[in-house]
């Protein structure tokens, strides 16, 4: 229910934002914090289905292929899942690493996925530039909305981190 | 008894569920699920629950850009003296009103010039969102298959042609906007009758593909629709060339093009519901 909410807020907030300002692409990708949150934290069997619905729901509302966004979340947090899984190192550092590298393959992936592989491999340095400071700009962000979403689960009375049994 | 917490599936049970929704997802992608299907359906649902957020922070936000305005208003005229200063808030606050009415007083008479000149069925829309990603290039409009919105119609504003509808729900819907690098539209140069393709690219711009080295074009061009591709009819703007490559190999021309619609800054835009008539399979138009 807190993720449902937090994404229908996430996009919202990407929607409309995005709308009023003048260089629309560098805003922080929301819904793919939430992902990684997901998947750095939440190990039970629901959510990889959370992160698919989240993909889903982005995918209404961006883009033209229907699953792209359901592909690239789910990937994702199988990502981040496996991530927490196998790295032994915590710090504040890893979420927003993460989210940065998640960031990076989800311009990528979706790029790939809708004009080819070929407009990746030929994309031009000003592109690229755009793509990190968007993954910079996500990055930077991740901490807060980390820390809104455990305020949430506290809140709630939900655990933090739930590990996988 | 074995423990049904040690067996496989259970321990595994988070990257089996992530691994089949992988799956899931990749068929949606390469069958290119629509909304019609069982997959696409709850897409539309999404759409419903957040148009009614979507038009209400689009006017609060209207209000609130009058509201910062009128802030400065009011600080200098506080210098002065409170009566002033409530009276050229006053001022202000009506001036905002009326030059926002005005300015969309003249947006939709130019629009409503626009529909009265093209002699097509259109409907008026909003916009009220932008892509959630900023990947693709779409827009989301208040308006939708309740007011006889279709995917695949064609989408204009006053400059020219600003796209074609991918997605509809009752009361809202999205454009792809044609620097969209999966958009497409069957246009030609006005003065030479050069046809082409004009197309979005990735990394954010237009381009008319299929331009033969030897066809007349030059820069300023005016690039109309050609009408043969089913979604807009002959003759609508679409732009004008604004660079041409003539160097490297190939057997067509690298084309830039100038869309007449500021894409960038679109607020009301008119769907063209009444689609040209085209030869169907069975041969009748």
């Amino acid at each position: 229910m807190l993720f449902a909410v937090a994404t229908l807020v996430a996009l919202w907030l990407e929607t409309e934002v995005r709308l009023w300002l003048p260089a629309g692409i560098l805003f922080p990708n929301l819904v793919l914090i939430l992902t990684v949150d997901l998947g750095l934290k939440q190990h039970n069997g629901l959510a990889p289905a959370l992160a698919f619905a989240m993909g889903y729901a982005t995918d209404a509302l961006s883009g033209t292929h229907l699953g792209v966004n359901a592909f690239m979340m789910t990937l994702i947090f199988l990502l981040s899942y496996e991530l927490s899984r196998h790295v032994w190192v915590t710090g504040k550092i890893i979420g927003p690493l993460t989210v940065a590298l998640a960031d990076l393959l989800n311009t990528l992936g979706v790029m790939a996925i809708t004009a080819g592989v070929a407009s990746v491999t030929t994309m031009k340095a000003p592109a690229w530039r755009m793509i990190l400071i968007q993954a910079l700009i996500t990055a930077a962000v991740a901490p807060l909305i980390f820390m809104i979403l455990d305020v949430g689960k506290r809140a709630l009375r939900l655990p933090v981190r739930v590990a996988a049994e | 008894m074995q423990d049904p917490k040690d067996t496989f599936l259970w321990r595994n049970r988070v990257a089996l569920a992530g691994g089949v929704l992988l799956l899931v997802a990749a068929h949606m992608i390469s069958s290119g699920v629509k909304q019609s299907d069982a997959l696409g359906r709850p897409e539309g649902v999404v759409a419903e629950i957040m148009r009614p957020f979507q038009a209400a922070s689009s006017r609060m936000a209207s209000s609130a850009a009058d509201l910062f305005h009128d802030y400065f208003v009011l600080t200098k005229a506080a210098r002065e003296n409170v009566h002033l200063k409530e009276q050229i808030a006053q001022l202000n606050q009506r001036q905002a009103t009326m030059v926002e009415l005005e300015l969309e007083n003249r947006r939709l008479a130019e629009l409503l010039d626009l529909k009265e000149a093209l002699d097509l069925r259109v409907v008026a829309a909003d916009v009220i969102g932008s892509d959630a990603t900023g990947m693709a290039r779409t827009l989301i409009l208040n308006q939708g298959d309740g007011s006889g919105l279709q995917p695949g119609m064609g989408v204009i504003a006053i400059g020219g042609v600003v796209g074609k509808l991918i997605a509809t729900s009752h009361s809202a819907s999205r454009v792809m906007l044609l620097n969209d690098h999966n958009c497409a539209v069957d246009a030609f140069v006005q003065r030479s009758r050069a046809r082409g393709i004009v197309a979005g690219v990735a990394d954010d711009g237009v381009i008319m593909k299929y331009i033969e080295r030897t066809d007349d074009i030059k820069v300023g061009d005016a690039v109309v629709t050609s009408g043969l591709d089913g979604v807009f009819p002959r003759g609508l703007l679409i732009g004008s060339v604004a660079a041409i490559q003539r160097k490297g190999p190939g057997l067509f021309l690298n084309v830039s093009i100038q869309p007449a619609a500021n894409l960038r800054k679109l607020e009301q835009v008119l769907v063209i519901t009444q689609t040209p008539p085209h030869l169907t399979d069975s041969g009748t138009s």
